[in-house]
């Protein structure tokens, strides 16, 4: 009897041992949090209150990502870039003393041509590194940390004008290292909340982020959603089939870097101040690493991921302390595990999408040569 | 021709976030108000405070005013609603009224003497701009960033409410 590979024809054992190849790093963290949570002894409304925050709070910044997965880019450590657009147009809105939702809404509109200005200078580069995009955009992020502290260091005061004195060093230029947003702090997350049970839920923030995965679903049916798509499976397949694979990029690209842009309007308007120059870059590692330990992967990514991802990370972020307090009596062995785990999801992932990568490939030449075999055998 | 209404878009949309933005800049425009319950020479006429000022904005009492004191309030826009509670003399009875007062965009911070608003003087006479010291200003902090720039501080390790 001939053993077949259809899907359909595994033994129930074959499918989970699948799904949990295929979710390991979800069921790693879910593993995670079971043990945190009571360890940790928080109570379900603060552990609730906790999470919803900062899934209001972080949503829209991991959203950013997925269209450049979309488009076959990988994980866009680039969005670094958007959110440094996003605190520049909150330093104007702060120093226009423009307060509230329309202090954010200036902010975003401002943040919207500088994103879009390095949106397209990030495209055209990743456009020349094709299949090194996460290494490029990650060194990207780094270079344009540097122009950004230049601008905000030395530009504003002299050269971009800053009125309020509270805002520039005692120097007189430059600005100084936290940004106060008090006169916005929580305005789009207060807004219309309500209290369900002791936990408040943000109710704007998630309309927000529900018209943001709204748009995604949308886009992704549009001509040009089908184009990043075409081009995310098979770069030469779709230039053949008339795409412009290299314009496609860049608007994946720009798309991201704006939706990365209001992200950190919206993360900073929950936490009400902003260290100047510092941010912005540790935002895409923690971004990236929620997305994967939502079951996300380079090449796959989807609202779900983003959701689940936020949740368990953040869980992991809330409990992780007071875990490593009760288990060890010092909280510090809790806050490096959290920030180390993070570095580690990501290296998992990235190990665990080559190493499949590579399966495949072997799997495609195994069968190719066992093609080639039965037709020799055939023809002799 | 597609290109031509590509750009004609293009710059539409461009023309409405420009609107948008300035718009944002007129009814977001916040400030900070300080009224004052003091005696105001104007004009040679003189115009005590009452004993008592309560003041409440959008709903909340922000001060509580006697003699010679000054209450903060912040409005966002150019008109701060106010609604008053005064007691013209001590034991007597409240009187409440509210109040529109238009507020100078181009002020930040701004200083009601409310005895002179209340008697219905020009806004030259009950109003002015309250400009902080410059030692006042420069008074926290603070130099250039530190060495640690990559963000392990403020994002992940130090401080837990900006760590996500």
């Amino acid at each position: 009897m001939k053993k077949t590979n259809v899907p359909g024809s595994q033994s129930f054992g074959q499918k989970l041992l699948q799904f949990i190849r295929n979710n390991t790093v979800p069921i790693m963290f879910i593993l995670i949090c079971a043990y945190c949570i009571p360890q940790a002894g928080f109570s379900w409304s603060y552990l609730l209150n906790e999470v919803m925050t900062r899934l209001g709070r972080n949503a829209f910044l991991i959203l950013s990502l997925l269209i450049p997965v979309m488009a076959g880019m990988g994980m866009n450590f680039g969005m670094t870039l958007g959110a440094m657009a996003g605190e520049i147009g909150l330093i104007f809105a702060a120093d226009w003393q423009v307060w509230g939702i329309p202090g954010m809404i200036l902010a975003a509109i401002v943040s919207i041509p500088i994103s879009v200005a390095l949106g397209v200078m990030i495209g055209k580069i990743l456009n020349r590194s094709k299949g090194r995009e996460m290494i490029t955009s990650y060194m990207i992020s780094f270079t344009m940390n540097g122009v950004y502290q230049f601008v905000v260091l030395f530009m504003m005061g002299p050269i971009i004008p800053i009125v309020h004195d509270s805002l520039k060093l005692p120097r007189g230029y430059g600005i100084r290292n936290t940004v106060s947003l008090l006169s916005m702090r929580q305005s789009l997350d207060n807004l219309l909340a309500v209290q369900v049970g002791g936990v408040k839920i943000p109710v704007l923030t998630l309309l927000i982020i529900g018209l943001a995965c709204l748009f995604i679903v949308w886009f992704r049916k549009t001509k040009l959603g089908q184009d990043m798509r075409a081009v995310g499976q098979d770069m030469e397949v779709a230039r053949d089939a008339g795409i412009n694979v290299e314009r496609t990029r860049v608007i994946s690209m720009v798309i991201s870097t704006v939706f990365a842009g209001f992200g950190m309007i919206i993360y900073l308007q929950n936490v009400g101040n902003f260290p100047t120059y510092t941010a912005h870059t540790q935002i895409g590692m923690f971004a990236i690493a929620a997305l994967l330990v939502g079951g996300a992967s380079v090449d796959r990514a989807s609202i779900g991921n983003v959701f689940l991802g936020v949740i368990l990370f953040h869980t992991m972020f809330i409990v992780a302390p007071k875990t490593g307090a009760a288990i060890t009596g010092d909280s510090m062995i809790g806050e490096y595990f959290r920030v180390f785990v993070s570095y580690a999801v990501i290296t998992l992932a990235l190990v665990m999408y080559e190493s499949k990568k590579r399966k495949n490939k072997s799997l495609a030449g195994q069968q190719l040569a066992a093609e080639q075999a039965a037709e020799e055998e055939a023809s002799k | 021709m597609k290109a031509k209404r590509r750009l004609l878009f293009q710059i539409l949309a461009v023309v409405l976030l420009v609107a948008i933005g300035y718009t944002m800049t007129i009814i977001g425009r916040g400030h900070t108000i300080y009224l004052d319950s003091k005696t105001l020479e104007y004009d040679g006429q003189t115009y005590k405070p009452a004993y008592k000022t309560v003041v409440y904005v959008d709903g909340q009492q922000v001060a509580k005013l006697y003699d010679k004191e000054r209450g903060v309030a912040t409005c966002i826009g150019q008109t701060l609603t106010v609604t008053l509670e005064i007691t013209q003399q001590k034991g007597g009875t409240e009187e409440v009224y509210a109040y529109n007062i238009p507020v100078p965009r181009k002020m930040d911070n701004v200083i009601i003497n409310l005895p002179g608003f209340l008697a219905g003087l020009p806004e030259e006479a009950y109003l002015s701009e309250f400009i902080p010291s410059p030692d006042e200003v420069a008074a926290d902090e603070t130099d250039v960033p530190s060495d640690d720039d990559f963000g392990m501080e403020d994002m992940g390790m130090g401080d837990e409410s900006a760590a996500q």
